[in-house]
């Protein structure tokens, strides 16, 4: 057992260990704070511009990205939450719906969570989608923004997607626990070990399983970009990993209801983009015009469901 | 409204009061959302048997996305368990306090888990480092970074 107490082993005689430590801790603190929770949109020029005086193949694929669409970057601070909060800005963004999120709590009270330990969580949440539908369009990304800037708001709505996806791998363990190990030592785990220490515990990191698992619970599409560096010998200069989890039989929603819940619940018709580097996640956003046909399309629906929650009320 | 810390605090008061802790914890004081403390006894066989410590928790308006800062009292004549993991100024290094902190943890939950942290130890002695440690050791445990390094005791 030892310690490092960060305020009395200053001055003290240090290991190479230790000042590496504590240069790490610094520097992140430093990089961390000076972010905010979730940036604004900017082009991503602004990321190529970081890389111009270093690797040539992150260049590369910076400028793979824009060809093919990708024009637009917004940043998460990275914090260790980065994947949960890029995911639920992109989520509300896309998807301000409760039809299918209303379902979840009850899948969180399933697997054994009390109802007082995520239910303040997802009333920020739900709070915020009812307040994005009632915004007109132009109104939503200041909204938005604000919000997740916002620790209260931003990191309780982090804190429920975490819930959401502990309580899918939960629900389906043998699908998962063949895939659960510890990150750092690689010994298996067992879904209730995997989802205590590296899901359901605040700053940890999201890995695939994660993200595969978030996806489903939220059955939404998500693509991963790949900006590793690796020079690629294929057309395909970036790797996207795609989350289809409508597709796939086993986490799809029953046949049964799938008619119907197409018609009520307004399904994103494009998927969720994030932007991966090692150790963190960003947005990644088409080109205006592509967007700007995205937010026609879904246009009319948003204010029929604006004027059903004006009706509700 | 409330703030997400106050009403947090506030329901698992009312579930303290409405439905009682454990066997062996008890309720002290909680008369604001800062500062709660509770006793904690071991019950059953243990090297700790008929000894009653002091726990405090104190909260900061993120609890509970961040951990809340506990350890044992030890004014007024109250002492800390001596236990591998505890210090002599009542601080504890246990990694659910820490980086494996997370809001599914009540301040009841916290308290079981020592209460069997107690239970299971086998060797009734301080941590290796308490008198360095203790020396330099900030007022709140928070500030200190542990390494969590033995998870058998």
């Amino acid at each position: 057992m030892s310690t490092t107490n960060t305020e009395s082993v200053l001055g003290q005689e240090l290991t190479p260990s230790q000042i590496y430590d504590l240069n790490q801790s610094l520097l992140n603190e430093a990089t961390d704070v000076s972010r905010p929770l979730i940036d604004s949109l900017v082009p991503i020029s602004h990321l190529r511009k970081e890389y111009e005086n270093g690797s040539k193949a992150f260049v590369d694929q910076i400028d793979w990205l824009t060809e093919h669409g990708y024009t637009h970057i917004r940043r998460a601070r990275g914090d260790g939450d980065c994947f949960y909060r890029a995911l639920s800005f992109a989520y509300v963004e896309k998807y301000p719906d409760l039809t299918h999120l209303s379902t979840t709590p009850n899948l969180l009270e399933s697997v054994g969570f009390q109802r007082l330990v995520f239910e303040d969580f997802y009333e920020v949440l739900e709070d915020l989608i009812k307040r994005v539908q009632a915004e007109p369009e132009e109104m939503r990304e200041v909204l938005m923004e604000s919000a997740f800037q916002n620790p209260e708001v931003s990191n309780s709505i982090v804190m429920y997607m975490r819930l959401l996806t502990s309580s899918h791998l939960r629900s389906h363990a043998p699908s998962y626990e063949p895939f659960l190990f510890h990150p750092e030592t690689g010994l298996q785990l067992d879904v209730r070990e995997f989802c205590e220490g590296w899901v359901e515990a605040t700053g940890r990191e999201a890995d695939h399983v994660q993200i595969t698992a978030l996806s489903r619970a939220l059955l939404i599409d998500v693509d991963v970009a790949y900006l590793d560096g690796r020079v690629r010998s294929s057309e395909e200069k970036v790797e996207f990993v795609k989350l289809r989890p409508r597709e796939d039989p086993e986490f799809a929603p029953p046949a049964t209801t799938t008619e119907a819940t197409e018609t009520t619940i307004k399904t994103p018709t494009e998927p969720i983009v994030l932007l991966y580097r090692p150790g963190h996640y960003d947005i990644l956003v088409q080109g205006e015009k592509e967007k700007e046909r995205g937010v026609q399309e879904g246009e009319g629906q948003a204010a029929e469901e604006a004027q059903a929650h004006e009706e509700k009320k | 409204m409330a703030s997400i810390s106050s009403r947090r605090l506030a329901k698992e008061l009312a579930e303290i009061h409405s439905e009682g802790c454990p066997v062996g914890i008890n309720l002290v004081k909680a008369d604001d959302f800062t500062c709660w403390w509770f006793t904690i006894e071991v019950m059953g066989e243990s090297l700790y048997q008929g000894d009653k410590f002091t726990l405090q928790f104190r909260f900061d308006p993120q609890y509970p996305i961040s951990s809340p800062a506990v350890q044992f009292v030890v004014t007024e004549g109250r002492q800390a368990p001596i236990h591998p993991h505890v210090y002599s100024n009542g601080h504890i290094c246990a990694s659910i306090l820490g980086n494996e902190w997370s809001p599914v943890l009540s301040v009841v939950a916290v308290c079981v888990t020592l209460q069997s942290m107690l239970a299971s130890c086998k060797d009734k002695q301080r941590p290796v480092d308490n008198d360095r440690y203790v020396r330099h050791a900030p007022d709140n445990p928070k500030k200190t970074q542990f390494h969590y390094d033995d998870d058998t005791v």
